[in-house]
């Protein structure tokens, strides 16, 4: 293994608000990164020792948690849901915010009584969270997995309630759904490995601070 | 599948060590006793399983969801097999060894069996060995062993050796001291060291717990941050205490990365002081781990445990064996010669019309042939 330090960021929609304050900490990756064509998957930087990673977000938290990337961004969705212990989430970044809740048809929310229920069936990306949720109120949470399009399990009849992100709440509006219950508000953290911190602690003490700068000069804009 | 395959398949966590890995752990244990028997700590050794209430008493109460029970059906009473040796050797000290004059070193090294691996370390089997002081709650105790543990990594080739010390003990004095409770909400975000959860949770403690984040890092500058703090009596004591282990262990290990993590309290739930995990660079799993503690509830003790799979993934490869094919009929007194001079010898038991093939065949990439040693190249 090489002595490059390895940031993991995450693809998609969080990608946007996050490359302002890694650029603002002092890391820009080479031009392949913002280019859509490119099929690379590790990127380089301006800084010769440091590599970037563009993988799922689910996946930052992973690569992060084994010790094979130092460095990364991820919702605190995603940490819940791994609840890896060896992940640090030293800084909140205050980016991506939306909420992990839980939601079913409006029609069914207007009778509904959650204290009545011994046992839901939910289809969700994060079956852990959702379990761990449900058990805390005694009720014994079946979970279906799915990857996406949540909101049509309902309508299609795959279960009655869906455990997802919502931000503006347009989705499950346009799919007939209601948010019955707020399970978690999620931002997107720094995270870093445990091994890491402590074996190179001067140089992921100084990152996670530069980070922190960063979003203090970002707030102060705001 | 196979019914070779059926053979093979162990259940999860559990493995065969092959040749030269099983004698490289073995190497590698014993060069550890050796360099903590040179330091005066003697070995004991403990059973394999003993009565789970001796076993899971006081500091042992940790491994408790960890254990293997199995019922005795001598005594009837229920048994454990160790899944961790410390709370074994602690049982030595405070009863057979009870007697024996303070400060009480002893090391020990043995295998243990867990009910689950972890995610960094699926095996449920390995090794550890470790060393246990007994009868000194002497800063100087707590600086030996966690010197010694990583000095015994580093004279095994370990490369970039670390040591995080934490302090479990600091933040329920912190939060009694301010009449509070550690709730899980808390706790969880100070495990994950998750600032946003512990400034939303700590309450009037949030901005101590957050300051105490913030220390966590290099030794230097986390004493700096901490020795800032306006910390309840108790609290602050710790900190001293502290402050004066790191003096002692960057005299006398200065190599060694040293770093402070205040809040650390996964897995040292039943510690009574200083704690520390040892790391190495490039390594994302832990060396070992130590830390104070009390023996049988009432001698004050400290130790460091190794655990051998980590170690034997961190440390160098061993040299490759030198193995010397000896063709059937090669003279005992030839035999015993090259053994003398450092070579393992194999010996052919039927003749072989081709020896170089034959030494290439069993893995020796020398032979014996007219009198001398050559290569099969």
């Amino acid at each position: 293994m090489d002595d490059k330090l390895v940031i993991a960021l995450p693809k998609g929609r969080i990608l946007d608000e996050a490359m302002p304050l890694v650029r603002a900490a002092g890391i820009e990756p080479e031009a392949a990164f913002d280019d859509p064509k490119s099929r690379l998957l590790r990127f380089a930087t301006n800084h010769p020792h440091i590599d970037i990673i563009r993988v799922r977000s689910f996946d930052v938290a992973t690569f992060v948690a084994f010790g094979a990337a130092h460095l990364g961004i991820a919702g605190n969705d995603v940490l819940m849901e791994f609840d890896y212990p060896e992940l640090y989430a030293p800084l909140d970044l205050g980016i991506g915010a939306c909420r992990l809740s839980v939601a079913e048809p409006a029609d069914l929310a207007a009778t509904d009584d959650p204290r009545r229920w011994s046992h839901v069936r939910i289809a969700t990306k994060y079956p852990e969270v959702t379990r761990r949720f449900f058990a805390e109120r005694g009720v014994q949470a079946e979970c279906v997995k799915l990857n996406g399009a949540m909101e049509l399990a309902p309508s299609l009849g795959l279960c009655s309630r869906i455990v997802d992100l919502v931000s503006t709440g347009s989705t499950l509006k346009a799919n007939g759904l209601k948010e019955v219950e707020v399970i978690a508000d999620v931002t997107s953290r720094l995270i870093v490995n445990r091994a890491a911190l402590k074996t190179r602690p001067g140089e992921l003490t100084g990152w996670i601070e530069r980070f922190r700068i960063a979003r203090e000069t970002a707030d102060a804009a705001a | 599948m196979t019914d070779s395959a059926n053979r093979a398949l162990l259940p999860a966590g559990l493995r065969d060590i092959l040749p030269l890995d099983a004698e490289h752990e073995a190497q590698v244990v014993g060069r550890v006793m050796g360099f903590f028997a040179a330091r005066g700590y003697e070995r004991v050794k403990p059973p394999l399983i003993e009565f789970e209430d001796t076993l899971l008493d006081g500091a042992g109460a940790a491994t408790a969801s960890q254990c293997f029970r199995v019922m005795d059906p001598m005594s009837q009473r229920m048994m454990g097999v160790r899944a961790d040796m410390t709370p074994q050797v602690a049982r030595i000290a405070v009863t057979r060894l009870a007697g024996a004059p303070r400060p009480l070193r002893l090391c020990y090294a043995g295998q243990v069996l867990r009910v689950k691996g972890s995610q960094l370390r699926p095996e449920r089997q390995f090794g550890q060995a470790g060393i246990e002081l007994f009868g000194s709650d002497s800063a100087a105790a707590d600086a030996e062993v966690a010197v010694l543990a990583a000095e015994a990594l580093r004279a095994l080739g370990v490369p970039g050796v670390s040591i995080d010390l934490s302090l479990p003990t600091l933040v329920p004095a912190l939060l009694a001291g301010l009449d509070l409770d550690a709730g899980e909400a808390l706790r969880g975000g100070l495990d994950h060291k998750d600032a946003a959860a512990v400034a939303a949770s700590g309450g009037t403690a949030a901005p101590l717990l957050s300051a105490l984040l913030a220390s966590v890092g290099p030794a230097e500058r986390a004493l700096g941050i901490l020795a800032g703090l306006d910390l309840p009596a108790a609290a602050a004591a710790e900190r001293d205490r502290l402050a004066e282990v790191v003096a002692l262990i960057q005299a006398a290990a200065p190599e060694v990365t040293l770093t402070i993590d205040p809040v650390e309290n996964r897995g040292f739930e039943y510690h009574a002081g200083i704690g520390f995990t040892l790391f190495a660079r490039n390594l994302s799993g832990e060396l070992g781990r130590g830390g104070r503690y009390l023996a049988g509830g009432a001698e004050a003790a400290t130790g460091a445990t190794l655990f051998l799979d980590s170690v034997l993934a961190a440390a160098p490869l061993p040299e490759m064996p030198r193995r010397l094919f000896l063709p059937s009929g090669t003279p005992e007194g030839t035999a015993r010669a090259v053994r003398a001079d450092g070579w393992i010898t194999v010996p052919g038991l039927e003749a072989a019309a081709d020896p170089a093939a034959e030494a290439k065949r069993l893995n020796c990439r020398h032979y014996w042939a007219e009198s001398g040693v050559k290569s099969v190249e």
